[in-house]
């Protein structure tokens, strides 16, 4: 049977896919926040998952202003990395695991999760900079991707109540997949962060750190945080954060922490991460 | 627990110097939005630079819009339904990084704008709610 094994999250700016691709990961401005990554990448080397479920948004690349779907599957075979604009990131392709996806992708929608399923598109940084920063420079990415894209950006965007139920859902279906794999999800965006009108580069430690400390706990208590505290707290993209719940309530009730880390700043953005395990 | 419509899209419009990307932003913007992500292809790009205006006219948009893309006036454009990830591919099309593009919607010059993110940004406190002031 499939299983997952654990649960990460991670900010997933843009810049810090930069940083890697041109080698200044180490530097005074990026090393610090590459140094809290460390742990992570060479206990990934030692988990060495299967596949990565990876939760994240995509930032108008593969979905233009027409067609908004608030929770899509890929069930494809591989995904191409994006060009945002300036040439697709010198990355590998994101290969998928089709099986496992579209045994996902019919599991929630029998358990009445309606989900979008796509069949080819390109990803962005969205998902192609929590892999860097999880598995640094490689030829070949280690593990297969299922991505699961999440709306965070037309409103209204998914409740967090909903983002943890869709990740309860999310492994209740891994664990009815027959093959033995070691599965892990990632909820990737946030922390706090800014990136429009008068009031960008808003970013507060306190209620980011309030937001690890409530993921660390059994409570469910985040998945009922409202949009408004978000925006008012945390800054219009912010909002990404609910796509960590998806990540939290994949888990099950308790969790035990094996990793977390959180700096100020990359660029616009409040750096979080954290690696968690489910403990029940 | 579902919130009423109504009230969940007021709230949205009570914080100080931010424009949410509603439905009613994003129906009002759709040609912004849909104009910046022609700009994802590099052939695009090249016919833009080479001549905005006539790449613009090939647009439905309003000669507002066209005005405010030509001046890169991006609070203008929030206004008129531009979303940042879309305009993003704008910034990257003058070359402008994420940042720099975005403190021009700020009241700062770039430098201080990257002077206050590297002592720990903008703080929440009073930019939270213009009803409330806190
Ligand atoms: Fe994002």
């Amino acid at each position: 049977m499939a299983r997952i094994t654990a649960g990460v999250a991670s900010s997933h700016v843009p810049l810090l896919g930069v940083a890697v691709d041109q080698g200044k990961d180490r530097d005074d401005y990026f090393g610090p926040i590459f140094v809290g990554y460390d742990w992570t990448r060479e206990w990934e080397k030692q988990q060495k998952p299967d596949v990565v479920i990876l939760v994240y948004n995509d930032h108008a690349s593969a979905f233009d202003a027409n067609i908004i779907p608030t929770f899509a599957i890929g069930c494809g075979e591989s995904y191409k990395s994006a060009d945002e604009g300036w040439g697709p990131r010198p990355v590998p392709d994101v290969e998928g695991h089709a099986d496992l996806a579209w045994h996902i992708a019919q599991s929630l929608i029998l358990d009445d999760f309606d989900m979008t399923i796509i069949n080819e598109m390109d990803v962005d940084h969205g998902l192609t900079v929590p892999l860097s920063m999880m598995f640094g420079q490689s030829e070949k990415w280690p593990v297969k991707v299922v991505p699961l894209a999440v709306n965070v950006v037309t409103y209204p965007v998914p409740s967090g109540n909903r983002c943890w139920a869709l990740g309860e859902a999310i492994a209740r279906a891994v664990a009815s997949f027959p093959e033995d794999l070691n599965v892990q999800i990632w909820g990737t965006g946030g922390m706090s962060h800014q990136l429009q009108g008068p009031r960008a580069g808003l970013l507060n430690r306190e209620w980011d750190n309030k937001f690890l400390d409530m993921l660390e706990s059994d409570d469910d208590a985040a998945r009922y945080i409202p949009h408004i505290e978000y925006l008012r707290e945390t800054g219009s993209e912010g909002i990404e954060m609910v796509m960590w719940l998806v990540m939290r309530g994949a888990l099950g009730r308790r969790v035990k922490t094996l990793h977390r880390h959180y700096h100020i700043p990359c660029s616009n953005t409040a750096i979080g991460h954290i690696v968690l395990e489910p403990a029940e | 627990m579902k919130q009423d419509i109504h009230e969940y899209l007021a709230e949205l419009e009570d914080i100080p110097g931010t424009r949410i990307y509603t439905a009613s932003r994003a129906r009002k913007g759709y040609w912004i939005n849909q104009f910046a992500m022609s700009l994802m292809k590099d052939d695009n790009r090249k016919r833009f630079k080479a001549d905005e205006r006539v790449y613009l006219d090939a647009w439905k948009l309003s000669e507002e819009a066209k005005q405010a893309l030509l001046a890169r006036d991006y609070n203008r454009l929030l206004d008129l339904g531009g979303n940042v990830y879309f305009l993003s591919k704008l910034f990257s099309t003058d070359g402008l990084s994420f940042a720099e593009a975005v403190s021009t919607m700020t009241d700062m010059t770039f430098p201080e704008y990257r002077d206050m993110m590297l002592k720990g940004g903008r703080s929440p406190v009073g930019n939270r709610s213009i009803k409330g002031g806190y």
